[in-house]
Formats: structure tokens, sequence, C-alpha cells
């Protein structure tokens, strides 16, 4: 047995302040900007208490913003989870072991790279005129011009595209390994019963991962709430406001177009309530 | 396990796989290639695979100020804030992977939730405190910033690699004598070494990535390189798409000097998941 040592509190409690001060004054600070009426252009400001809060549930770009991040989140997490899942479960059926290192390998690439260097390299490839992506397009059509950036319709979803490009494929290899640590007994048993390859996944191995694979699911939504770098890189929001997620908006308010601090900041603050009431209930169920 | 026959369906499945492979890495493979090309090379409505290399691209990168400031302040602010991460995350998790008290379950959701706050919501205040005491667009600013990811990445990932050390090491450490800090530093930390590197290099990557909060709190002085990239891919289309190819595999290639001990961590997390 170890002896009461103090060290508990010396390795803890620095730390733990820290990351108090550092979170907390952020946060609480956000919450002050949120209710006064600061700009970047002018140092003085007044308390305006909630009216920025009123203003942006009548903005109709901001209701936009919204739904356009309800739609990302969506899009993104199903199509990541269904991209993880499908070439996970295609990896260990089909693929030796050696040739599954491999491509654990080269599916661990794209979300190594800087959301910055991601957005770009799809960016260009994009490109109606020049990309490698639309190339085969323009050579099936005989030069017809295909610009998914630059349609309200396509835009969100190729920006979404290069958004599971990098996760899909990482959590593929983490789905992988998950079906590796399973016990081979239920599988044999259901293969004796002459159950289907795609049987024995959909009614004894995924139900058996039921636990970490929300799990996973969890982290990307966490994750997919930072879509701002791709967005930014890829259409600053646009066409129009087809892609501009709160994050997007928040920032073209309190940077780019007005300067607006105390409104961006109301809607940070808002972004901040509802993400942290949602994951701590997901959390607490996914714990439970 | 009987081996199975060839059916249609199987080499349906190692198409496709084959498909996501060549997709996992052909678009980063051809930005490579496009970075040793001349412009007229690039811009052809049919890509050309054959042409005259050159390194013009890589020597206008590397002869920019703007790029050497942003890969030193880069190099600088991730650095400095990996190395708080790992002094003061890393005894943190021991303590709560060895010392466990009440506290642990909710200590573990404080560091889990503080990856739920939305950047912006954290650099907005941020950048009117820095502005109020005269340290807005400087890497100490950038440097104490990134520490709150660091430190909390950090300290997540190290709780269940502590865990992993074998408690009957440790316990034996103490029968011969040893106090609880030694035990920690010669035989914990060494013991833990390699998923340890795994977390290290994880938040590195992290915040060597990280794009929104940098935007926010630089304006000239303390741009990292993914800012300056990304500034050099929004000149417009007339800009030379070599060079920016070439600065995407400059910002691109720190982290994929990570590939093999990342892929190593994940093996050994699950690794000791199914002993």
């Amino acid at each position: 047995m170890r002896r009461r040592s103090s060290l508990p509190v010396t390795f803890l409690v620095p730390t733990l302040a820290i990351l108090l001060v550092l979170s907390m004054v952020p946060t609480l600070y956000a919450i002050v900007i949120a209710l006064q009426n600061r700009e970047l252009s002018s140092p003085g400001y007044s308390w305006v208490w909630f009216s920025n809060f009123a203003d942006l549930f009548l903005d109709r770009r901001f209701l936009n913003a919204v739904w356009v991040s309800v739609k990302w989140e969506i899009v993104t997490v199903v199509a990541t989870m269904a991209v993880a899942i499908g070439l996970g479960v295609l990896m260990f059926e089909v693929a030796s072991p050696r040739l599954r290192n491999f491509y654990c390998l080269l599916f661990i690439i794209p979300v190594l790279l800087p959301r910055v260097s991601a957005a770009f390299v799809w960016k260009f490839a994009y490109h109606p005129l020049y990309g490698i992506a639309t190339y085969p397009y323009r050579l099936i059509t005989g030069g017809l011009i295909f610009d998914p950036l630059s349609k309200p319709a396509t835009a969100l979803f190729a920006v979404a595209s290069v958004d599971v490009w990098q996760w899909g494929l990482f959590f593929a290899v983490i789905v992988l390994k998950l079906l590796e640590t399973l016990p081979p007994q239920p599988i044999e048993a259901a293969r004796l019963d002459h159950a289907k390859r795609w049987q024995i996944h959909a009614y004894v191995t995924l139900p058996m991962l039921k636990a970490p694979l929300i799990s996973l699911m969890f982290v990307k939504m966490i994750e997919s709430l930072r879509s701002f770098d791709l967005i930014y890189v890829m259409t600053r929001g646009g066409p129009g406001v087809a892609t501009e997620t709160l994050d997007m908006y928040a920032f073209s308010q309190g940077f780019i177009e007005s300067g607006k601090v105390s409104y961006a900041s109301a809607m940070a603050v808002l972004m901040m309530i509802a993400t942290v009431i949602t994951f701590t209930m997901l959390w607490k169920r996914v714990q439970a | 396990m009987k081996p199975y026959r060839l059916r249609p369906g199987r080499l349906i499945a190692k198409a496709v796989l084959a498909l996501a492979g060549f997709l996992a890495v052909f678009p980063l493979a051809w930005t490579a290639l496009n970075a040793l090309k001349n412009n007229v090379d690039i811009i052809t409505r049919v890509p050309k695979v054959v042409f005259t290399p050159t390194l013009a691209n890589i020597s206008y990168i590397l002869g920019r100020d703007s790029v050497l400031t942003g890969l030193y302040n880069s190099a600088v602010a991730c650095g400095a804030a990996v190395l708080i991460g790992i002094v003061l995350g890393l005894p943190a998790a021991y303590a709560v992977a060895r010392y466990p008290n009440r506290f642990a379950g909710d200590i573990q959701f404080f560091v889990l939730s503080l990856r739920f706050l939305p950047p912006v919501a954290v650099a907005i205040p941020l950048m009117v405190i820095w502005l109020q005491i005269g340290l807005y667009d400087t890497l100490p600013a950038l440097i104490v910033t990134y520490s709150l990811l660091t430190i909390s990445v950090i300290m997540w990932l190290a709780i269940p690699a502590f865990q992993g050390v074998p408690k009957e090491i440790e316990e034996a450490a103490f029968v011969d004598g040893y106090g609880a800090y030694s035990v920690f530093w010669r035989i914990a930390l060494p013991v833990a070494a390699r998923s340890l590197i795994g977390a290290i290099a994880f938040s590195f990557v992290l915040v060597w990535n990280e794009f929104l909060i940098a935007l926010m709190l630089s304006s000239s002085n303390a741009k990292t390189l993914p800012i300056v990239a990304s500034e050099l891919s929004q000149q417009g289309m007339n800009v030379p798409w070599g060079i920016l190819n070439a600065s995407v595999v400059l910002l691109s290639l720190p982290p994929l000097l990570f590939l093999g001990v990342l892929s190593g961590f994940l093996n050994s997390v699950f690794r000791q998941k199914k002993s």
C-alpha cells in the first residue's frame, strides 16, 4: 500500500488552478462583453444588457447560420460514421494483416494535415477549370464546367466532403481496431448458423461495439463544431450565406464586416451554452 | 477460420478499399507534384503528369520573410505550449490515475469539457483582454492561450497511459523504499513513455494545425504558419498556384513527421483495451 503523500496535492492543484483560470476568465469575460456594446473601432462602451441577444433572434442571417450549422453537424457526423464503419468492416473482412497495416497508415494521413492544408488541397482540386477532382466531369462531358464550391446547392457538401475525407478515413482505422479486439467465438457461432457476412456485422459485431461507436460519434460531434478553418479557406461562408456557420458569422460580424465585437460575443455565448448543455447531457448518458 | 472462395463481392470490396486508399493520399501527392511545376503546367485543362520540374516555388517560399517568420512563430508558440502542457499535464494526469479521490470523475469531465468550448467563444474575449493589457499580437499571448489546449489534451490522454502501467512495478518500488515522487520519476514516466510520447505528439499536431485562435490573436507580428499560408491563398484567382502548393506542402510536413509515432500510439491504446 502506498503511504500518504503530498504528491496528489502538489501535482494536481497548480495544474487545475491554471486550467480553471485559463478557461473561466475568457468564458466569463465573453458573457460580460456580450452584455455591452463594444466595437473594434471605438474604445468607449456602455452596458446594453440583453439587447444583443434580442437583436440576434430578429437577425435572419443569424437564423440562417444556426440552420447551416445544424446541417453541417448532421451531414458530417452521419457521413463520417458511415464511411468509417463501411471501410472498417471491409478492411476486417478482406484485407490481410499486412495490408491492414498499410491501409491504416494511409488512412491516418488526411487527419494529420492542418485543416488549412486540407482545405487548400481540395479547393484547388475542385477548381472548375484546372482542378483534378473536376477533371473526370470535364472529360466525360467534353469540357462542361462544374463548380461545386460556387453553387449554393453543392457548396456545403463539397466542404463537408473534405471533413469526411479527414475524419471518416481516420475513424475507419479505429473501427477496424475495435473489431480486432472482439472475441472470435460469437462470430464463429454466427458463421456456423450460416449467417451471411453482412448479417454477422449487422447483428453481432456492430451491436457488440455499440458503446465505443457511440463514444466515437460523440467525439466527432465535438470535432465537427470546429468547421471554421475549412469554411474560411474554401468558401468564406459563400456563395451568399450558403455555408455560413455560426463561428463563420460570428467572425465576420466581429472582425471582417462591422467590428461589432459584442454582437459576435453574444453569438459565441449562445453557442457555448448550447454546446455545453448538449454535450454534458450526452456525456452523462454515454457514461451511464 | 476457414478460407472463403473468391467471390465477386470480395473483389468489389477490395476495389472499394483500394479506391479509398488512393483517395486518401492522391490529393496530397498531387499538391506536392504541383509544387514542383511551373505555372503554365498547372493551369491546364487536362492535368499534366509529365512536365519539367522546377524548384523555383520552393525556393521562393523559403526565401519569403513572412513565411520564415510564420515558421518561427509556429515553432516557438507550439513548442512552448507543448512544453507547458508536459510540465503541468503529466504530473496532474499521474495524480488522477494513481491517487483516486472522490473528485477524479469530475476532474476528468472538467478537462474534457474544455474541448466543448467553441473556439470563437474563447478567442473573442481573449482578444479584448490581450488588447487591454498590451499583449495582443505577441507570442506570449498565443503561448498562454495554446497552453489551455495542450494541458487539457495531454492530461486527458495521459491518464489512461499511466493507468496502463502495471501497479505491481510501482508497489515493488515503494517496498524498495522509493518515495512517491521518485516512483513517478523513475518508474511511471519511463514505463509509460511510449504512450506518453504519442499523447504529446498529438497535442503538438493539434496546436500546429490550429487556425481560428491564431487568426484572431495576431495581426502582423505573431502570425503562425497556417495564417500566412491562408493569406497566400486569398490573393484572388491570379495567384501563382505553384507557390501556394509549395506553402501547403511546407505547412503539412511537420504533422506528417509524427505519422509513425501516432499510428504506434493508436496501436498501443487498443492493445491495452484487448488485454
